[in-house]
């Protein structure tokens, strides 16, 4: 190192103006002049402030701060020729190149840990891949920090504010989304949604500045409706692809299509599976680049005999851990969060026998899914239990996940896996129109996704409660990708709106069934979005703009016509975050109790309002809203989050022109108009019950046999009713329901109810019945 | 909520399961009705009986596993039918199908065909959909399956050999032969045991009048001829020959019947015609047969449970059946071909044809 730089008095960080974007030191200038000096790229920030030649640059910083236009180590930069050195030089300046303030401690801290990531050694090959092809498949194990700093590598070569062209890196989920966002913005040393920003649905935490943006797939699909070139963007990186989300499928494809017209454009694809030579074929024969993760053996038991029951074994077998095998946390998949909160409750109950009895050690047991409060997912983070006393076993900690601890979410020191082989699925079929999620076997691929866990490490140990046998006779390959198990009425109207007008020839990577595409199409043209030769229609256009299912979409557009949009629209909005209702195990009793407050007697969604408005009535008068909540045993998060969704519909709303208007609450046809409204979406999800004295309904048209969930509200035996969604376990229900009238069936969806075109059976004859009285009535009125 | 587990309010399940079939088939009158005749409403008897129909089959409140049962077959009906199959035939034709038409749509799978020489595993079929009830782990179903399977492979085992392989064509044939050979031991020893207990059945009877013996006697020289049909009820054999004597008379009768049939001009030779004479029937030779034929036919069609339970022993352990038989009854050895003097038998080797050799 022959090239030192030291800050004079007018270097001094605190000097610099820094409300401009690109205010950049020109110590950190001196910084590209270094680079492209030295050969072997290292540097050490605290020698380069002792640097004497610094003057030259200070007049020319002099100059740049009265123009009030920047030089950054980065204007030194040429675009998509940087290198590891030129990077390296950047990011161990003192002075932030992106925002021109003072690197903190922490950011050297973090830094330092950065450059340990097996992804950093190769830095240099990734860049020079990155320049010389468009798309690129890039496979790096779960922990290789990827997903950090791929991006990160690409913003030091893509210098974004020189082109004013943003990077993108899509997860298939929120919650990773944000993670990952705040997690990068704290490795660059920016604030949160400035430079490095987030998008998800009804939430968008990016600025002006934003150059590196992470956001989920299906986000980034809605943009490019409106953005068909994706033209903002110079480089997208879609990351987890081999989770194979619907979005992300949809994406390749389109990508795929855009990377023909755009050569501009670079496309990464990341994959956390070595299953990659797939995504490789799709995208032109795309190179790999894998980084070999940084994981130790792990040793795989299998039973001898299949179990009888899962849950129980899987309880066991951690217990078995805990009191045989030496240090070491324990993580279960199980498939939901009744299973894994049972599970937690019993593994508790026996630890505390086994500490009691056996001078066991501690052991702190975790739950984690999808629906736990940031909180207590925070929680599964939490260092083992010390020992009870000095020399006693070690403690440990046992977290019980559902598949989200299988690849997104990194947990440091877990040593021993148990795997049931079982996790919850999402599964459509077009021909019943079930779409439920379903505990399913995994697949061979998840196994070892799974057994991989427990060698983060140290060698560890993944226990299997299935034979060797089943495992290579029962389990398939790889998880069928979501496209495959998804009604696609939403993607379909996506892609229309997207411009894609052949969807039967559209280069899917796993296209979709036939029937399946098919019944997209009917329910789209049913829900008048597409006329009669698959063309977009006006309403289905502006469908597309919310960021809903179609059906529900088209509910809300139409409300204005049931004078009851202000209340459709709170509607819509609880009925796209989770329950709602809390009901916990200690306080079933209370809490049906306190539903019961909100029932109304004609079903689930006006209670769902009921309770709505309840809230909203207890947050105006002041109190404590969380209090208020805890007491009526609702969610406060789900309901503000449902409060936040209402208000970003509502914007949508306004920029489309849909009036806001209500029935006045005394008129007696408040709760009517909304019932009627709501079938405006629905009317395809509408059963009827078989026989007077049956509590078994039968849905139109797909003559399931199906039941009312208990959850209902509904005590009364209608005859009619609509439902939100369709749940299949063992037994089939219908979940959040509402009475209906028949004869509005007829009179609002008119063509989905047209007698001709039904099945014989009992719907058509109670429907010809209602025709004709209302053809009799009509009648008499004409002939009176 | 589940329905609470009712008991039947009909007397049995044959009584609800009309009911439940009744359901739909009540339905299709009024709705053909209407439909084809919207304009006519249907008369008031014609909506009281249809209303009794329906109360019925609405009254009958269906068992959670009748309904679980039918929730699945439902669901199963739904998935086996094909929406493509359905969508062609339907009568105002499916418009997603005309839209993937004028898409271009011909069938098959969706997407672009993979580049040649790549696999192409594109679904044509939607995904089946496994309902998993309960907390079995992976492979206990397949598992209990596969043990089921086997015990019956077990059971089966002779049947499921059929495959053609030398060495077990050789086998089978071996066991054909081992098999026809024993049949014919069987056979042997059968003819060995009846005539041995007539023979008996001869001896006690003799001293008994002198007459009734030289009947006998002649009895026997007839049967020594044609093994005349027994006039001994079937039953009454031991059930080791029955088979025999059975198979026999069954070929007599049918003989006869054959022979009298074609001796007799038209009619059966049992037909008692009023206007025969004495010398007619002379004449039509019916004095004969009507004094032999026809006496045990009664016997012959019964149903004799004892025999079928021998017959469908393994022929080696009839034929061992038939030498104890023999040895009990008749201190004979078939594989001797030797009455022993006494019950000790001594000299006989043993039991079995091995011992004799």
């Amino acid at each position: 190192m022959n090239y030192n730089a030291s800050a004079g008095p007018e270097l001094e960080p605190s000097s610099f103006p820094t409300q401009t974007q690109r205010v950049i030191p020109v110590m950190a200038d001196k910084g590209i002049k270094r680079s492209s000096m030295d050969t072997d790229g290292s540097s050490d920030p605290k020698r380069a402030k002792t640097d004497p030649k610094y003057n030259k640059y200070l007049a020319h910083y002099d100059d740049n701060q009265a123009q009030n236009d920047f030089s950054s180590p980065l204007d030194q930069l040429e675009r998509h020729k940087t290198t590891t050195q030129q990077a390296t030089k950047c990011e161990d300046s003192d002075l932030n190149p992106w925002t021109g303030q003072p690197h903190s401690q922490q950011y050297f801290n973090i830094l330092q840990t950065r450059r340990n990531l097996p992804v950093c050694q190769q830095r240099k090959e990734f860049l020079e891949m990155y320049h010389s092809t468009q798309i690129l498949v890039f496979v790096g194990e779960t922990g290789s920090g990827k997903t950090t700093q791929i991006p990160q590598y690409v913003l030091y070569d893509e210098l974004p504010h020189q082109t004013g062209k943003l990077i993108a890196c899509t997860q298939p989920r929120r919650v990773a989304a944000m993670s990952v966002a705040q997690r990068v913005a704290n490795e660059l040393d920016v604030e949160l949604g400035q430079e490095v920003g987030y998008s998800i649905r009804f939430e968008n935490k990016t600025g002006p500045k934003t150059m590196l943006k992470y956001m989920t797939d299906g986000q980034l699909l809605r943009e490019s409706m409106h953005d068909h070139e994706m033209s903002r963007y110079s480089t997208i990186i879609l990351d987890e692809a081999h989770e194979r989300t619907l979005a992300t499928d949809i994406l390749m494809a389109l990508l795929k299509q855009i990377a023909e017209r755009r050569k501009d454009l670079k496309i990464i694809v990341m994959s956390a599976t070595l299953d990659a030579q797939k995504f490789q074929t799709y995208f032109f024969d795309a190179p790999l680049l894998a980084v070999p993760g940084r994981t130790h053996p792990v040793e795989i038991f299998y039973t001898p005999e299949p179990e009888r029951d899962y849950v129980e074994a899987a309880v066991r077998t951690v217990l078995q851990i805990h009191a045989t095998e030496p240090e070491g946390d324990i993580l279960l998949f199980l498939t939901g969060e009744e299973e894994i909160e049972d599970a937690c409750r019993r593994i508790n109950l026996e630890v505390d026998d086994m500490v009691r009895e056996s001078d066991a050690g501690p052991m702190r047991v975790y739950p984690l899914y999808g629906t736990l409060p940031p909180a207590q997912q925070q929680r599964i983070f939490d260092k083992a239990p010390e020992p009870l006393r000095k020399g006693g076993r070690p403690g440990r900690k046992c977290i019980v996940a559902t598949n989200i601890a299988e690849t997104s979410l990194t947990i440091d020191g877990i040593v021993y896996v148990v795997d049931p082989g079982f996790s919850k699925q999402k599964i459509y079929n077009p021909r019943s129109r079930v779409e439920s999620l379903l505990v399913s076997p995994i697949s061979k691929a998840s196994a070892q996704q799974r057994a991989g866990r427990a060698g983060r490490t140290r060698p560890g140990k993944c226990f299997r409660l299935y034979t060797e046998k089943a495992f290579k006779k029962e389990l398939i390959e790889q998880t069928y990708p979501e496209i495959l198990r998804s009604n696609l009425a939403n993607t379909v109207l996506e892609l229309k709106k997207l411009g894609v007008e052949d969807l039967v020839h559209f280069d899917l990577m796993d296209p979709p069934a036939p029937e399946t595409m098919m019944r997209a199409l009917e329910e789209l043209n049913y829900l008048a979005c597409l006329d009669d030769d698959g063309e977009l229609t006006e309403l289905g256009s502006r469908a597309s703009e919310f960021p809903l299912d179609p059906a529900l979409a088209v509910m809300l557009i139409s409300s204005p016509e049931f004078y009851c949009s202000n209340e459709i629209l709170s509607i819509t909005s609880l009925l796209s975050v989770p329950s709602i209702w809390v009901r916990p195990n200690n306080a079933r009793k209370r809490a049906d109790e306190m539903k019961q407050q909100f029932a109304h007697p004609d079903g689930d969604h006006l209670t769902l309002l009921n309770a709505y408005h309840a809230f909203k009535g207890a947050e105006q008068s002041g109190a404590d809203a969380k209090q208020w909540c805890h007491e009526h045993f609702l969610s406060p998060r789900h309901l503000m989050s449902a409060d936040n969704v209402r208000a970003q519909l509502k914007r949508i709303m306004e920029t489309h022109d849909i009036e806001l208007i209500s029935t006045p609450f005394q008129d007696k046809n408040y709760y009517t108009n909304i019932r009627r409204a709501l079938l405006a979406g629905f009317f395809m999800q509408v059963a009827m019950r078989e026989s007077s004295n049956s509590k078994v309904y039968k849905t139109v048209k797909d003559d399931q046999l199906v039941m009312i969930h208990p959850s209902t509200v509904i005590t009364s035996p209608y005859d009619w009713v609509m439902y939100n969604e369709f749940v299949l376990t063992t037994k089939q229900y219908v979940r959040t329901v509402t009475n209906i009238r028949p004869e509005w069936l007829l009179e609002i969806a008119p063509v989905y109810y047209d007698l001709e075109a039904f099945d014989k059976g009992e719907i058509k004859s109670a429907l010809t019945r209602i025709t004709e009285k209302i053809r009799r009535r009509q009648a008499m009125k004409g002939g009176a | 909520m589940d329905p609470p587990a009712k008991t039947q309010p009909q007397s049995n399940d044959s009584d609800s399961e009309d009911d439940y079939m009744k359901m739909t088939f009540t339905d299709d009158p009024s709705t053909l009705a209407s439909s084809a005749r919207p304009s006519q409403p249907e008369t008031s008897l014609q909506r009281r009986q249809r209303e009794r129909r329906e109360a019925e089959a609405r009254s009958h409140v269906k068992s959670k596993a009748e309904l679980a049962a039918e929730v699945e077959a439902r669901r199963e009906a739904a998935h086996a039918t094909s929406l493509l199959t359905l969508a062609s035939s339907s009568k105002p034709k499916s418009k997603g199908l005309a839209m993937m038409a004028k898409m271009g749509f011909t069938g098959g799978a969706l997407g672009t065909a993979a580049k040649e020489g790549g696999r192409d595993d594109r679904v044509v079929e939607p995904i089946r959909i496994a309902v998993k009830d309960g907390r079995e782990g992976i492979g206990l179903e397949s598992d209990r399956k596969r043990k089921l399977r086997e015990a019956a492979e077990a059971a089966g085992e002779v049947t499921k050999r059929a495959r053609v392989d030398e060495g077990e064509y050789r086998e089978r044939m071996r066991r054909e032969r081992e098999h026809a050979r024993l049949e014919r031991q069987v056979c042997a020893a059968q003819k060995v045991a009846e005539s041995m207990d007539d023979e008996r059945t001869e001896g006690d009877a003799a001293d008994e009048g002198r007459e009734e013996r030289e009947e006998r006697e002649a009895k026997r020289r007839e049967a020594k001829k044609g093994r005349a049909i027994s006039s001994r009820p079937l039953k009454s054999l031991p059930v080791m020959y029955r088979g025999l004597v059975k198979a026999r008379e069954e070929g007599e009768r049918d003989r006869r019947m054959r022979h009298d049939l074609e001796q007799s001009l038209s009619r059966l030779p049992t037909y008692e015609d009023g206007d025969e004479d004495e010398d007619d029937k002379r004449a039509l030779d019916k004095t004969q047969t009507q004094s032999t034929t026809y006496v045990t036919a009664d016997d012959l069609d019964d149903e004799d449970v004892e025999l079928d339970e021998f017959n469908t022993l393994p022929m080696a352990e009839r034929l061992q059946r038939l030498v104890e038989y023999l040895r009990a009854e008749h201190r004979y050895c078939f594989w001797c071909k030797f009455v022993y003097p006494d019950a000790e038998m001594d000299g006989c080797p043993g039991l079995t044809e091995e011992d004799h050799d």
